[in-house]
């Protein structure tokens, strides 16, 4: 162990700073922080091991124990969550016989934990097991997936491209969506029979990987391309369909040949009627199909080509135009020209304040430091949002040419892009970026010639909320806990290192090269008054074509939910929007009609946030939904102002005991009241924004709150205050009483089964089974 | 220079300066628990808050640089209310007491860990004179008080609760052995003559504390010898006369007179005692037995109706205490009613409104949980070991009373006094958190629903105790170690409400702070870390 922590500290040097990367080597060697380790870390160091200590419990990627072979990641961002995210941790947790307070299984083969937010929204919910990602888990199927994970333990081969298809004369082109939305749905074994079948079938065809396509619920996603043609999509493929498509697209050449000159019409009609039946295809002329209409009404400046760009092919991204933005900023325009255009485009920060990008810029231009840093802020944790992270996975070069932009325009040192561990790919994709980029003189040293030098770096967040807060990050950056500080001094003044710090959210700056390649003015044209260009959303929850979009500032949710979205799945009625994350709130469905932008939505008590949006349905509860919130800003806050660290968990214990069936009139009242002096005393933004999800619902769902102090829920989402029951309509199945993990049903054949009330956890899993729907809440 | 207005006044300050210094400098005080200087953008507590008028946003006053054109306000009704809450909230997380609950369970407030710490210290003067502070008859109320300080001893959760009564039983018999007994120093005479109806225990403590304020005293009885229900209706077996004897000889030594064999009625007391005294007590031991319904004040079904706080009825410089205001009290409490008659009659003669005795906020969070009992018994026992993981069998019994014996031995008296687990905080009087809860008038309940944390003490250091739920996670401890270099210091551990100021991986508490222990109790702003 000596050796190799010595190892990784000549690696990440010995100074306070490297701490946080130091930890992520010995984890990563490890699997967990042995003390030893961390000891040897104190001695050979600057870091003391009350730093260390600080540090490694404050950010929850860090473990001291050892964990089990297999890490169990169950997703409870909030599109999860509304889909049972926490029966699916019950579910596992009782399959693998841990208890209450342990999280990892007696044989030290699994361990499970609850995680913020994966970012695959939509297909919730949703739950990793190592690298493997499962998308729509439901209770009932966790054996399964357990089986079947540990059968396929050991051989998940990482893909390979298909080298030997000549590299004239294609007959066309498949692409398919590598986005972690994607791969979490399978895209990797759909790609890989994909080249499997191009090969047997001798096909000359182009397999092109692109970034996220945006149409994240109908993953994984196939496009066929061919000469003339308008192209193909297939949605939610799975990999043993693949072969007959291609078969029925790309026959052996001399076949395809004579089909292309003879009957090319023909083919259509044959795939359509032979189309393996899980599958759907639609034609991308056809404007009534679904994915039509969810493209239809999006504006593409930060998702600039999508579907079509290859994350990390700078080629395709120079020939598409891309670094010219950054290249007329360094030849032609002064650094008051650059600024000039950000202004007059009305940009404004897209990581949920909304800040005017100028004035920032303008302010870190103006201070005389040698030193300045630029920090790309794409530490991403809301749950439910998940747009930082499909930017850097599929568009990185035009993150890195905005981020040129800036670094030409105030006249940075060096840039840091801060990605939350927990988007590995996004990681991966950047840094992948990055070296194509120093490779192509874009950045490091002599820039283009120019003399001028620009480092960047990529830091991984340890997973900590708060350092989505610019003051909590710089302090992460400097290797300290992350812990916010009062502002003024501003980071544009005094940030990383007390030098003036430039931080911009990741889709702030993918704005950027587009506004300087198709002027200022362009921009301004769109969106409102006071908010202009466009906006990317996670769209996920209770909506039909969930999925990245981005769209005008301005439109209103019911386009986004009716028209983009498709409306509410299985006939629901819609009840509202979560807009905006754990910052945000709740707009119910009679302002539908409320236009999308920064004073809008603050007016409705929400914010725009990072750009989540969650919509729910008439089985969701709000007071749930409420607490969800806060106790994910409880957990997640940093502790160290008292209305924060107090304030929030008392309201949550007030919410708690609301949804048990105990709260009374007097507490809603305290509970409000708590929510707005959280909001005036608390530090930082998390504080002073955590109530808002309360607030909100308190304001246009009151009844609901009511409700509960009455003693029912009527959605039956609040476990403390439900019953189940099976009525008459029971066939007898037993299935349920199979199930039921408890033995709370008795297996009774062929009579109407009983649910004991006493012996049942509540785990939905008979109700999710039951082929006539006769299991009911109540 | 900067230019700007701290409560509508106009000041210059150097560029950098923090407004809670700006204000500091007009003689305007700000209250801080977190702030200490050169430890800046620190805000954690949150008590500091102030508003900037132009924006009505609340800001704490340490952290926030003074501007150009700021204005500040630094207390209105809004800013009250935030910093009450700020500390209201972090009352709902502190497991601690001020004074130990066997003071607030006694009546008379009596002083009972300290008295215990200057027996055990053998310092038997200094421990009666800090029971006469409240109590007037600290020997009879040795026979017979029910001791309710007793009942609230955390003591007993570990075994028997300490002898309380008998100490100060002991402490009382031990005086009054010589002639040359105890009488606190009287202030001047102020020329005021107080009448007390009735020589019970509730008139005897009036006269002995309003003989303390340097006015005249003349108690009135109705028998042939004073006492009132302490001779005559408590058998010699449960309080010897002789008892009562020592200590009204004591009360007339100290100055009272007493006129017996006198039955006050309505005519007396208009035509004469109202006449002759500038005040006048009704410590009578029953209302029905007084004929109080014939001298027409305000009654109830329990008695003669005074004021709650102040014991005055319903005519001023007319006050009643004890029995007679309601019946079956323990003598404990007329003690304390008295006392508060007499500080009643104090505040009335220097032609004040009458006030309650101002008891300063307490934070109290009840019983201990089994597991806690152990921590205690670390404060009166060297022999609990670190960790202690119980059973208790290294605690001392209590000491019983020999059948024959009226009191305890001396010898027996320190050996009880040494079971005290003295639950009060090392910090009585200098933690900033009671300070600002009383100044601000919290309410130490009103977040209280979640379940309590569970306590510890940390007391293997040489100098100094940590009890970790007493902290406010200012953070100041784990600055001032780094900062001077300690060789292990405190850090914070974890994250959000769970965050909790310890050493890391648990190494020993004895290692900590080398060099700055005295520094970081005394910068501690709450109990959390004191000197032992």
């Amino acid at each position: 162990m000596k050796q190799k922590v010595n190892e990784i500290l000549a690696e990440k040097g010995r100074k306070v700073e490297a701490v946080i990367p130091i930890l992520q080597a010995i984890q990563e060697e490890y699997n967990y922080l042995p003390e030893e380790a961390l000891q040897q870390v104190a001695d050979n160091s600057d870091i003391t091991l009350e730093r260390i200590y600080g540090i490694s419990t404050f950010y929850s990627q860090f473990r001291h124990e050892p964990v089990g072979k297999h890490m169990i990641k169950v997703c409870v961002g909030t599109a999860c969550h509304v889909k049972g995210a926490t029966q699916v941790y019950d579910a596992f947790k009782r399959q693998l016989n841990i208890s209450e307070q342990d999280e990892t299984d007696a044989d030290g083969l699994f361990t499970v934990d609850k995680v913020a937010c994966l970012g695959c929204c939509t297909i919730a919910p949703v739950v990793q097991i190592d690298q493997t990602t499962f998308g729509h888990v439901e209770p009932s199927k966790v054996k399964e997936i357990l089986d079947d994970f540990l059968s396929s333990d050991g051989n998940p081969e990482a893909s390979k491209l298909a080298t030997d298809l000549s590299d004239t004369d294609k007959d066309g082109e498949v692409r398919i969506g590598l986005g972690s939305c994607c791969v979490a749905s399978g895209s990797s074994d759909v790609k890989r029979e994909l080249e499997e079948s191009l090969q047997k079938n001798q096909a000359n065809v182009d397999v092109k990987e692109v970034g996220c396509v945006g149409i994240c619920n109908q993953v994984p996603l196939l496009e066929i391309h061919k000469p003339n043609e308008s192209p193909t999509f297939y949605t939610k493929i799975k990999a043993e369909e693949v072969s007959d498509i291609i078969r029925k697209h790309f026959r052996s050449k001399s076949i395809w040949t004579r089909w292309k000159n003879d009957i090319s019409g023909m083919i259509d009609q044959y795939v359509l009627k032979d189309i393996p039946k899980s599958v759907k295809r639609y034609d991308s002329e056809q404007v009534d199909t679904p994915v039509a209409e969810f493209l239809d009404g999006q504006i593409n400046i930060a998702t600039e080509h999508r579907g079509f760009l290859q994350p990390n092919d700078l080629e395709e991204y120079l020939k598409l135009g891309g670094f010219q933005s950054f290249k007329k900023c360094l030849k032609e325009l002064d650094q008051n020209a650059i600024i000039k255009s950000i202004k007059d485009s009305g940009l404004r920060g897209r990581g949920g304040g909304g800040f005017p990008t100028s004035i920032k810029w303008e302010m870190v231009k103006n201070a005389t430091d040698k030193e300045k840093y630029i920090i790309v802020n794409g530490d991403e944790g809301d749950p439910g949002a998940f747009m930082d992270r499909m930017l850097l996975e599929s568009y990185p070069f035009r993150v890195i040419e905005g981020l040129m932009i800036a670094a030409i325009a105030v006249k940075a040192s060096s840039g840091i892009f801060y990605i939350r561990a927990e988007y590995p790919l996004a990681v991966k994709r950047i840094k992948e970026a990055l070296y194509l980029c120093e490779k192509a003189g874009l950045i490091g040293n002599n820039i283009l010639e120019s003399g001028i030098n620009f480092p960047v770096e990529v830091f991984e967040g340890a997973g900590a909320f708060i350092c989505g807060e610019e003051t909590a990050l710089i302090a992460s950056v400097e290797g300290n806990r992350g812990l916010p500080s009062m502002r003024p001094p501003y980071p544009a003044v005094k940030g990383l290192k007390q030098k003036p710090t430039l931080i911009n959210n990741t889709e702030t700056f993918a704005m950027v090269p587009w506004i300087i390649r198709e002027g200022a003015e362009k921009f301004e044209e769109i969106g409102t008054k006071n908010s202009k260009g466009s906006k990317v959303f996670a769209l996920a929850g209770k909506i039909n074509r969930g999925g990245l979009i981005e769209v005008p500032i301005g439109i209103t949710l019911r386009e986004i939910v009716e028209r983009i979205g498709g409306g509410i799945p299985n006939g629901k009625a819609f009840k509202a929007v979560q807009i905006g994350g754990p910052s945000g709130g709740c707009i119910p469905a009679s302002m539908m009609d409320t236009p999308i932008d920064f004073e809008s939505l603050k007016e409705a008590g929400a914010m725009m946030g990072s750009g989540g949006l969650v919509v729910l349905d008439e089985d969701d509860c709000m007071v749930d939904i409420a607490k969800y919130f806060l106790s994910f800003t409880q957990d997640q806050s940093c502790g160290k102002c008292t209305f924060c660290r107090i304030g929030t968990t008392r309201m949550l214990e007030i919410l708690e005991k609301i949804t048990s069936g105990n709260g009374k009139m007097a507490d809603l009242e305290m509970l409000e009241k708590l929510a707005y002096s959280t909001k005036k005393g608390s530090l930082c933004g998390l504080g002073k924004s955590a109530p808002n999800p309360i607030l909100s619902t308190l304001q246009y769902f009151k009844e609901e709150y009511l409700e509960h102090i009455n003693g029912t829920c009527s959605t039956g989402k609040c476990q403390e205050m439900i019953e189940y029951f099976i009525e008459e309509e029971c066939i007898g199945c037993t299935k349920c009483a199979q199930d039921c993990p408890t033995e709370a049903i008795a297996i009774k054949p062929y009579e109407v089964h009983i649910v004991e009330n006493e012996k049942c956890i509540k785990c939905d899993i008979c109700r999710q089974v039951c082929p006539v729907n006769a299991v009911i809440i109540r | 220079m900067i230019k700007l207005k701290i409560n509508n006044q106009v000041v210059e300050v150097a560029q950098g300066t923090s407004v809670l210094k700006v204000a500091e400098s007009l003689g305007i005080e700000i209250p801080t628990m977190c702030f200490k200087d050169g430890f800046g953008n620190h805000p954690s507590c949150m008590l500091c808050l102030v508003k900037d008028a132009k924006n009505g946003q609340l800001h704490p006053s340490c952290a926030l640089p003074a501007e150009e054109g700021m204005e500040i306000i630094t207390d209105d009704e809004e800013i009250f209310e935030a910093r009450k809450e700020s500390l209201e909230l972090l009352l709902s997380d502190h497991v601690g007491d001020c004074e130990a609950p066997c003071r607030t369970a006694c009546p008379a407030y009596m002083d009972i860990p300290k008295m215990n710490h200057f027996i055990a210290e053998r310092k038997f003067d200094e421990a009666l004179k800090l029971v006469k502070e409240e109590i007037a008859l600290p020997l009879i109320l040795g026979y017979i008080c029910p001791a309710p300080c007793e009942g609230a001893c955390r003591r007993s959760q570990a075994e028997a609760p300490v002898s309380i009564c008998e100490l100060k039983k002991m402490v009382a018999e031990e005086d009054l052995k010589s002639d040359d007994y105890y009488l606190p120093e009287k202030l001047a005479s102020s020329g005021k003559k107080v009448a007390i109806i009735g020589s019970g225990p509730a008139g005897l403590s009036a006269a002995f504390h309003l003989l303390k304020f340097g006015h005249s005293v003349v108690v009135f009885d109705k028998n042939e010898e004073a006492g009132g229900t302490l001779r005559y209706d408590i058998p010699e077996e449960n309080l010897p006369n002789s008892a009562v004897d020592a200590e009204l000889k004591m009360v007339k030594k100290y100055g009272a007179e007493f006129r017996l064999n006198t039955t006050i009625d309505k005519a007396i007391f208009e035509q004469k005692l109202k006449k002759d005294f500038d005040a006048i007590v009704f410590a009578l031991g029953n209302f029905e037995d007084g004929k109080m319904k014939d001298f027409g004040f305000e009654n109830n079904k329990f008695g003669l109706v005074a004021d709650k706080a102040t014991f005055q009825v319903n005519e001023e410089g007319i006050f009643a205490c004890g029995n007679v205001i309601r019946s079956r009290k323990m003598a404990v409490t007329s003690v304390a009613q008295g006392k508060q008659v007499a500080h009643s009659i104090h505040d009335y003669f220097a032609k004040k409104a009458p006030e309650k005795i101002y008891r300063m906020f307490n934070s109290r969070f009840g019983k201990l949980k089994q597991e806690e009992v152990g921590e205690y018994l670390k404060e009166c026992s060297s022999k609990v070991p670190e960790p202690f993981e119980g059973p208790i069998d290294v605690s001392k019994n209590r000491v019983e009373l020999k059948k024959e014996a009226r009191v305890f031995t001396m010898e027996q008296g320190v050996e009880e006094a040494e079971r005290c687990m003295h639950c009060e905080c090392r910090k009585l009087h200098t933690c900033k958190l009671r300070i600002y809860s009383d100044k601000y008038k919290a309410d130490r309940r009103k977040f209280m629903f979640g379940e309590r944390k569970t306590l510890k003490k940390h007391m293997q250091h040489e100098l100094i105790v940590y009890e970790p739920e007493k902290c406010i996670r200012c953070n100041l401890c784990v600055d001032i170690s780094a900062l001077q270099k300690d060789s292990l210091g405190f850090t914070s551990i974890g994250r959000g409400y769970t965050v909790e100021i310890n050493i890391p991986f648990n190494k020993n508490m004895k290692d900590v702070f080398d060099k700055t222990a005295l520094e970081c109790a005394e910068a501690c702003p709450t109990g959390a870390i004191s000197l032992k």
